[in-house]
């Protein structure tokens, strides 16, 4: 059996196609101002790149922020499901879900067969997105993988106040005008971020295997700073970004059965 | 001159522990400047107010929700994080919703022999406060003979109502060189002074104070004064904050915050009833401004600190979210600059950003300086 | 599935109304040589019911929901509040009302009536401090309760004496300020009738626990608002008992609020203002909020039954007791409204859970949205404790923050999905067609 799952996220669009529970294809796209074409022009992409036939696919499942826009879809399943089911799909044992994306970190506790039983979102008052990242390593002048990789250079901790963004930032500006070397200053950041989503996470319990996922899983320093504030060792699947669109695939095949 | 206080500031939990090993004793949190210490020495245990560590924590969330002060979740980290293990009661004098908080979670979470909730009144301005309070501190003398199993006598009472009557007059004494046109101790050193005497015996806080009075009232600092200022707030022992400003032209001469001379500033007054005279002495003090209504009260106590220490500028210092001083802060800020007190508002985390916080201060210094001129 | 029938209350525009005359009242109060005074919702308003039968105030709090309803109305005062230097996490409802004042004007239409004093009981840390800033701008007296004496469960006679004392104190302060001679008989009238509209609303609020529910929770806040406004009052506690025979009639007769009823919920704290259409949204999933333990206790008076449920507290009239003096009345007007709901957890978050979890027993609720309400502390104290006893108690709970008096620090596309995401764990899909009552 085939199906499709289309994550139709706020910067983002991901297509997964699964095969008998194996992925036959992936494709991201920039949502834009179009999602809905943006979407089309994705699953396009994925199928002629999979060589998967369209009318072979039995059911498409949509999810994300925008789910509701993705064009010829049978169903579709909110993201904090989609990613505990991918979750589940790729790694067992896990119980515990960290989604970190752009705009919101989440903390998911699953079952072991990828039900949600409880999620956290961070919220008003915190600094623990992807998007502060960025903002951060522009100000010090890297690029966003460049300061993941900084970051792991330094073996020190300068306490930065990680409940508002807003006063985070400053302190980051206090730091560079004291000369901070920039490593320190990229650990201080990244410890941060990871202080405001294990802060939230902890609202749903750790419990291991504790799974890394989304956009800024790709970030090494920020892993590095999440294992350190959580005292052990998240997995981060491979092509953590698709863990949702997976997700959503397997959804389609329980769906279509 | 201040190193043993500095010490006692730094080291709080070695002290603790040092104090149980010699004593017979037990340990009781305590988490608001109001609390009835008095009753607690009686008991023969030693009173200590849990401060934050001024650490960025990520263990508080599931308890209370992230909108309430930072300060009142930086304490309820210590204890969710062990560094009190060796307290094993705590007690709750009632004041802000905030601080309530982190007794009752640390109540929920924390593992500890001994908890009480004290209802201190909020409408001190009335005269039925005083019999109500005396009447809930009976209440605390009984609960603490039966956990210590130790009768609490008049006489136990009186004697440490001296001892922490002695405390407030030695660091009034202290207070008092702060009125001197270049005092001899800094404002970080009155912080640390007054900070410590949360953490230790109040034997081994007199005994230090009246060995250095008598050097300090001729000490003469190596520095220059600068600008007079005073802080006001709920500011919680930001060492960091005041050694930024201290540094750059200014000295701190005075303070009405929850963590300074609002603790000690009045005496208990004995009038032969002992648990009326410590009930009024908490009732009559400068208030928080969770019990200054329905007249304000405190405010004309603010403006004769200002006056009597003549001081120059005030800093207003707003502990985030902190809802009691924040509904306080525009008639307080009006009534200052109308009697010719320049203010600088900053609002203040468990950290703070000190750099960004040095330019406003070096600003207002500034501006401080030029009004001289004229 | 199949749906229930529903039909519009009859009694919701004689609700309406009853709510526009008090604000008139107030507004033309002076015209008549009456009173004017303001507070808040939880002001013992039975006292200055003595003054005279030409006493009218408004509450604060309802009168801040108000404006915070009013969207455009309400930017403005928050934004009034700001330019005077007040921080915006301060209590939202305090925040409009004051700004409702610096701009003179009224909700309702025309100028902020004045007061003549200011009325006031103190629970949280706003309370005492938000009618001192009333009345040192507008220059009247004021006098303020002090009513935290801690929880029912540990009531004695020192914590009563405490609050009755300073209701006699009170009374003293409201002859001199106003020059008005006390007529206890008043006083007795207004205490018989509070105690009988907050007993009331209890009793209906019992009747949600019918399936399909007879009322949602969001029509519930346009019903309980008159207990918030004017508990005391005789037209309040005769309308309580017209609209409780009407929602009695409702359950025998099976009719529901929302038809395609299937899945029951349970709310926490004020629900913010601006955003009541997320309870429409709730029903496209079936699900009906079927109170909370705000809705049913803001003003409504409980009672733990002998065979352990919860019920409506027994009122003196009902055990046969006569208030006959001032005292008597006093006394009764400071217990009947210490053992109110809402005021237990202000001393221990455990007792908000321990009720929480008995409405979700006895209403059979399914899930508990808890909303973290940045513009109320009070209300919000303990909130987090109460998530963990509530889940560690196996029943499905979400969060969602947001400000009941700041639309701007609501984010609906956000909540929405949380909704979306929670209704996947309880298992509930959205349903193609609803209806929910007018």
């Amino acid at each position: 059996m085939i199906t499709a799952g289309i994550d139709m996220g706020a910067k983002y669009i991901k297509v997964v196609l699964l095969k008998d529970g194996v992925v036959q294809g992936r494709a991201i796209a920039a949502t834009g101002f179009e999602p809905t074409a943006s979407a089309l022009e994705c699953f396009e992409r994925a199928t002629k790149e999979s060589s998967v036939d369209k009318s072979s696919i039995v059911h498409i499942t949509s999810t994300g922020a925008g789910r509701k826009a993705a064009p010829n879809v049978d169903s579709d399943i909110t993201d904090v499901s989609a990613t505990a089911k991918g979750v589940v799909h790729l790694m067992k044992g896990v119980r515990t879900v960290i989604d970190v994306g752009a705009e919101e970190g989440r903390g998911i506790k699953i079952e072991a067969d990828g039900k949600v039983v409880d999620f956290a979102v961070n919220e008003k008052c915190a600094a623990g997105a992807g998007a502060f990242a960025e903002a951060m390593s522009r100000a010090l002048e890297v690029s966003i993988g460049e300061f993941g990789q900084l970051s792991l250079k330094s073996e020190k901790t300068i306490p930065m106040n990680a409940q508002c963004a807003v006063f985070a930032e400053s302190e980051v500006v206090s730091l560079v005008h004291a000369k901070t070397p920039k490593h320190d200053i990229a650990r201080s950041v990244h410890d941060a971020i990871a202080s405001r989503i294990v802060s939230m996470v902890r609202r749903v319990g750790i419990e291991k295997e504790v799974a890394l996922v989304g956009g800024v899983s790709h970030n090494p320093g920020f892993e590095d700073s999440l294992n350190r504030g959580l005292e052990m060792q998240v997995i981060v699947p491979e092509y953590p970004e698709y863990v949702g669109a997976l997700g959503a695939a397997v959804v389609a095949c329980e769906r279509a059965k | 001159m201040f190193a043993k206080f500095f010490d006692w500031y730094e080291n709080r939990h070695d002290y603790a522990r040092e104090w149980l090993a010699k004593n017979d004793g037990k340990v009781i949190g305590c988490f608001c400047s109001y609390s009835p210490e008095e009753l607690i020495y009686a008991a023969g245990l030693l009173p200590v107010r849990v401060l934050g560590s001024h650490e960025p924590q990520d263990v508080t969330e599931p308890h209370i929700f992230s909108m309430f002060c930072p300060f009142c979740r930086d304490v309820l980290a210590q204890g969710l994080k062990g560094r009190y293990d060796y307290m094993k009661g705590i007690m709750l004098t009632q004041s802000c919703l905030h601080l309530r908080q982190t007794f009752t979670s640390w109540r929920n979470h924390i593992p500890a022999d001994y908890s009480f909730y004290l209802y201190m009144p909020n409408k001190v301005q009335t005269e039925h406060a005083r019999s109500y309070y005396s009447g809930e501190l009976t209440k605390v003398r009984m609960s603490l003979e039966e956990w210590t199993g130790r009768t609490i006598t008049d006489k136990l009472l009186q004697e440490a109502a001296e001892l922490c009557n002695e405390n407030r007059r030695l660091m009034r004494e202290v207070y008092d060189l702060r009125k001197e046109p270049d005092p001899p101790l800094t404002g970080l050193e009155a912080m640390v002074m007054v900070a410590s005497s949360f953490f230790v015996d109040k034997k081994d806080h007199n005994a230090e104070l009246r060995r250095i009075l008598p050097e300090l009232r001729s000490r003469r600092l190596d520095r220059e004064t600068g600008g007079r200022l005073m802080i006001v707030g709920s500011e919680n022992d930001d060492t960091k904050f005041v050694k930024m400003v201290e540094s750059i032209g200014s000295t701190v001469v005075v303070d009405d915050h929850c963590t300074g001379s609002r603790y000690f500033w009045n005496l208990t007054q004995f009038t032969g009833d002992i648990m009326q005279d410590i009930a009024d002495r908490y009732i009559d003090r400068p208030p928080c401004p969770t019990k200054d209504w329905e007249e304000r009260r405190r405010f004309p106590h603010i403006l004769n600190l200002a006056k009597e220490f003549n001081v120059a500028g005030v800093i207003l210092i707003q502990q985030k979210f902190c809802d009691p001083h924040e509904c306080d802060m525009v008639p307080l800020k009006e009534l200052l600059n109308s009697n010719g007190y320049p203010t600088l508002f900053l609002e203040f985390d468990v950290t703070v950003p000190a750099g960004q916080l040095r330019i406003r201060v070096e600003a207002f210094l500034e501006m401080l300086g030029v009004e001289e001129l004229f | 599935m199949a749906e229930y029938k529903t039909e519009p209350l009859k009694c919701w525009q004689k609700a309406k109304e009853l709510r526009l005359k008090y604000y008139k009242d107030y507004q033309n109060a002076r015209s008549k040589g009456g009173i004017r005074w303001t507070g808040g919702a939880w002001s013992f308003d039975a006292i200055p019911a003595g003054l005279g039968r030409d006493v009218y105030n408004i509450t604060g709090e309802p009168y801040a929901a108000s404006l915070a309803f009013a969207k455009r109305l309400s930017m403005g005062c928050l934004e009034a509040a700001e330019a005077k230097g007040w921080a915006r996490d301060l209590c939202s409802y305090m925040r409009n009302y004051w700004g409702s004042m610096y701009l003179r004007k009224y909700a309702f239409g025309g100028e902020y009536p004045d007061p003549d004093f200011c009325f006031q009981d103190h629970i949280c840390c706003s309370h005492g401090k938000w009618y001192q800033h009333v009345a040192e701008h507008k220059k009247v007296p004021y006098f303020c309760i002090d009513v935290s004496v801690g929880p029912y469960r540990d009531l004695d006679e020192n914590r009563l004496m405490f609050v009755v004392n300073q209701m006699h104190e009170s009374v003293e302060w409201l002859e001199k300020t106003t020059g008005r001679k006390y007529q206890d008989e008043l006083l007795i009238e207004a205490v018989e009738n509070e105690v009988r509209s907050t007993s009331v609303w209890a009793e209906i609020c019992c009747l949600n626990m019918a399936k399909p529910a007879p009322l949602d929770e969001k029509s519930m806040y346009s019903l309980y608002v008159h207990g918030t406004l004017a508990k005391h009052a005789k037209e309040v506690a005769d309308f309580y008992e017209e609209l409780r025979d009407e929602v009695k009639y409702r359950v025998d007769n099976h009719i529901a609020a929302v038809p395609g009823e299937k899945c029951r919920l349970m709310s926490d704290t004020q629900p913010p203002w601006g955003f009541l259409k997320i309870f429409r949204y709730l029903e496209n999933f079936g699900a009906i909020s079927v109170g909370s333990l705000y809705t049913f206790g803001l003003i409504g008076v409980w009672e733990t039954k002998p065979d352990g449920t919860w019920g409506p507290r027994t009122t003196p009239m009902q055990r046969g007791e006569r208030i006959t003096s001032r005292d008597q009345a006093l006394r009764i007007l400071a217990d009947w409204n210490l053992s109110k709901p809402e005021w237990q957890h202000f001393y221990d978050p455990n007792l908000k859970t321990e009720m929480m979890l008995q409405i979700v027993k006895q209403w059979r609720v399914d899930g508990v949205m808890l909303h973290l309400n940045r513009g109320c502390e009070g209300l919000s104290c303990g909130i987090m404790e109460n998530r963990l006893g509530i889940a560690k108690a196996g029943v499905p709970v979400m969060t969602f923050e947001g400000n009941m008096g700041d639309e701007r620090e609501f984010d609906e596309k956000r909540v929405t999905a949380r909704i979306d995401s929670f209704m996947e764990t309880l298992g509930v899909e959205m349903t193609e067609k609803t209806a929910g009552t007018a």
